[in-house]
């Protein structure tokens, strides 16, 4: 019991970093219909950020976070403008996006590299919080993995009230509904694919500077979140709720292949069952359309 | 009229273009001939051990640096050129046939990983140019199915051995019982290791507990340390390497794991004690050389004065390639790279890792001692030199 309980905590710990770093590929899907593979570039960013806001210029932790998070808001914007719009204003096909995507993440990737401040070596968070974990009676929880799962649900709260409850909002609501009317409409949606853009940097932000806390920071923190995004496609790509809960599925499904079935056969035994889900259901638990999600 | 005359114009420029191609080609080779020798390197420059790829460059460059002031190898110079396999096996024979074809190297040194180091056997038998690994301790680096290949090199020793010496120590001289293994599946060095730990330990009595898995890249161990708890071993065996290290060591004292952890030569960096010192204080390491012994300060300390950055392992190693190399490249008494490779295989100098003495049979420098490091407060402590009866 103690032994399930526990895998059960490292699966939800697990999964809500998933979860942090799938909201981004959703909310750029609702609205572009793309996969925006270099949102796990702008991750690595965040990570390197909130990691050199720290150490070098010796900001405290709420004040480096959300710097962190502004820039690299301002860095999926950026990417946005260089890479995405002049292929938008020549409508380009959806696979020009996809490629322009790995193109990014892979120059962002390399960009770290060869910036000798940088380089390839990875670095660690200074010690912000105690790294001795709670114990619940048997039971152990990091600390990191409280404030962790805290943040994450009020970000996603936050998100979701944004998303349902303002102006632009329902905005963002209507374009991710039909781009084309909601712009005869009157919808400036220009202005939207910005906020769009700028929401999923902030996310990024935010799960780049939680994941270097937690674990490490380096180059190919991008790889991580392949694995992220294969849960927001489980989940429903476009959903929000289906990213939240696709993760967290996955981080629970892996931890338990692992712990009862065989941990060197994880990955194998968990994405077969992930497939056969995607059989039954191909847009995904919470999806609503059927369109490629490539 | 004029369309017959073009056409026989454009057979005859193409007549001339094929035969110069042919003549292009002793002209090419032409300058090995003259003054400087080139080698070739190749590591990973980048990605998650480019920490050790560019020291063993720079080590590289820089023995070569001073080799040239005392007047290089039989009157030559030598020169070093070094492509980045970014540790995938793939680029590895990339690199290799730019190596042999494009810049006609009489020799290369590295990679360190053994996934590179296999993959490049039949670019290196075409091209008959021998290659000297520095860190590729898989025994399928120079021989494959029993049978020798011809143009690999190592310096090092082997992973069998590496795992050996890890489980001998382990049950005769600190008396564990019960060991458990955490390993990469994805990775012939992990596997390679964890299986002779475990072949080995069995045999002196101890047994293997629980046997955990994960894949390369992976950041979260708990799950498989949550496991490795209920078992309650006396010693973890992670042999993988430091960043994973670091994570796994981190997560499993999180977890209340108190077992004493081993590892092999993939633990030793200055990463790992920034990352986890506390973790992984206490620890006892498979290493190639004891990082104090008096006999190798002097290169520390000539890296140091260039670099201004610390040796890591790799550049011990390629300091001893480098030796091997010019060591051959004198008694071949030419710059030929079959010749070379002939050299190599009677090999027997002393390096600063040991004496290393080529097997002709292995293409391994035999009998050479492991070194046991612990780890103390952020130090690594040699212990002894140690090789399993």
């Amino acid at each position: 019991m103690v032994q399930f309980l526990q895998q059960l905590i490292n699966g939800l710990s697990i999964g809500s970093v998933y979860a942090l770093m799938a909201v981004g590929y959703s909310l750029v899907y609702s609205i572009m219909n793309f996969s925006n593979f270099a949102h796990g570039g702008v991750i690595m960013f965040g990570a390197y950020f909130g990691f050199f806001f720290l150490t070098l210029f010796h900001f405290s932790f709420p004040v480096a976070f959300v710097s962190a998070a502004l820039c690299t808001a301002l860095l999926a914007v950026l990417i946005e403008r260089t890479a995405y719009k002049p292929l938008r204003e020549r409508k380009a096909p959806f696979l020009y996006f996809i490629i322009c995507a790995m193109g990014a993440s892979i120059f962002l990737e390399n960009l770290v590299i060869a910036i000798p401040a940088i380089g390839p070596t990875f670095r660690t968070y200074p010690e912000i919080f105690s790294k001795e974990p709670f114990h619940l009676g048997l039971l152990t929880i990091g600390r990191l993995d409280v404030l962790m799962f805290i943040i994450s649900a009020v970000c996603l709260a936050l998100l979701v009230y944004f998303i349902d409850y303002t102006k632009v909002g329902k905005a963002i609501q209507a374009t991710s509904y039909n781009i084309k009317a909601s712009a005869l409409m009157g919808i400036n949606t220009d202005h939207i694919i910005i906020i769009i853009f700028a929401l999923g940097g902030l996310f990024a932000g935010i799960a780049g500077v939680l994941f270097g806390m937690k674990y490490t920071v380096y180059p190919q923190i991008g790889m991580i979140t392949n694995k992220s995004f294969i849960a927001a496609v489980f989940g429903g790509l476009g959903s929000l709720p289906g990213a939240v809960i696709g993760s967290i599925l996955l981080g629970i499904i892996e931890t338990f292949t692992s712990g009862y079935i065989s941990s060197q056969y994880r990955d194998l035994i968990a994405f077969v069952l992930l497939i056969g889900i995607l059989v039954v259901r191909p847009s995904g638990l919470m999806g609503k359309t059927t369109e490629d999600k490539a | 009229m004029s369309k017959k005359i073009t056409a026989i114009l454009l057979t005859c420029i193409m007549i001339i273009t094929i035969g110069m191609t042919g003549c292009a080609k002793p002209a090419d080779t032409a300058p090995t001939a003259s003054d400087t020798i080139k080698v070739g390197w190749m590591g990973s420059l980048t990605g998650d051990q480019a920490v050790w790829g560019q020291c063993e460059f720079n080590t590289v460059k820089m023995l070569f640096e001073e080799i040239n002031a005392k007047g290089g190898v039989l009157g030559k110079q030598l020169e070093a050129i070094g492509y980045d396999t970014k540790g995938d096996p793939q680029e590895a024979v990339n690199v290799a046939k730019r190596l042999t074809s494009q810049d006609k190297v009489v020799a290369i040194i590295g990679p360190n990983a053994s996934g590179s180091a296999i993959s490049i056997a039949s670019t290196l038998e075409q091209a008959k140019v021998a290659d000297i690994a520095t860190v590729a301790t898989n025994p399928k680096v120079t021989v494959l199915d029993g049978k020798v290949k011809p143009y690999n090199f190592r310096v090092c020793f082997i992973d069998p051995y590496q795992g050996a010496v890890a489980a001998g120590y382990a049950a005769d001289v600190l008396k564990f019982k019960n060991a458990a293994i955490l390993y990469d599946v994805a990775d012939d060095y992990s596997q390679g290791l964890a299986e002779y730990f475990e072949k080995t330990f069995i045999e002196k009595g101890g047994a293997i507990v629980v046997k955990e898995g994960f894949k390369g890249g992976d950041v979260d161990f708990r799950p498989q340390l949550s496991k490795i708890k209920a078992a309650n071993p006396d010693v973890i065996f992670m042999p993988y390497f430091f960043k994973e290290v670091a994570l796994s060591a981190n997560q499993a004292r999180e977890l209340g794991i108190t077992a004493a952890l081993m590892g092999g030569d993939g633990w030793p960096s200055d990463q790992l004690i920034t990352m986890a010192k506390d973790a992984v204080n206490g620890s006892y390491i498979v290493n190639h050389l004891d990082f104090d012994d008096p006999e190798v300060q002097d290169l520390k300390t000539r890296y140091k004065a260039k670099y201004n950055q610390d040796l890591e392992l790799n550049g011990f190693l390629g300091n001893d390639a480098v030796l091997m190399l010019v060591d051959a490249i004198q008694r071949a008494g030419e710059v030929d790279s079959e010749k070379i490779a002939k050299a190599l295989e009677t090999t027997d100098i002393k390096g600063v890792t040991g004496t290393i003495k080529i097997g002709k049979d292995t293409h391994n420098p035999e009998g050479k001692e492991a070194a046991i490091i612990k780890l103390v407060d952020g130090k690594y402590v040699f212990q002894q030199k140690y090789s399993p009866k």
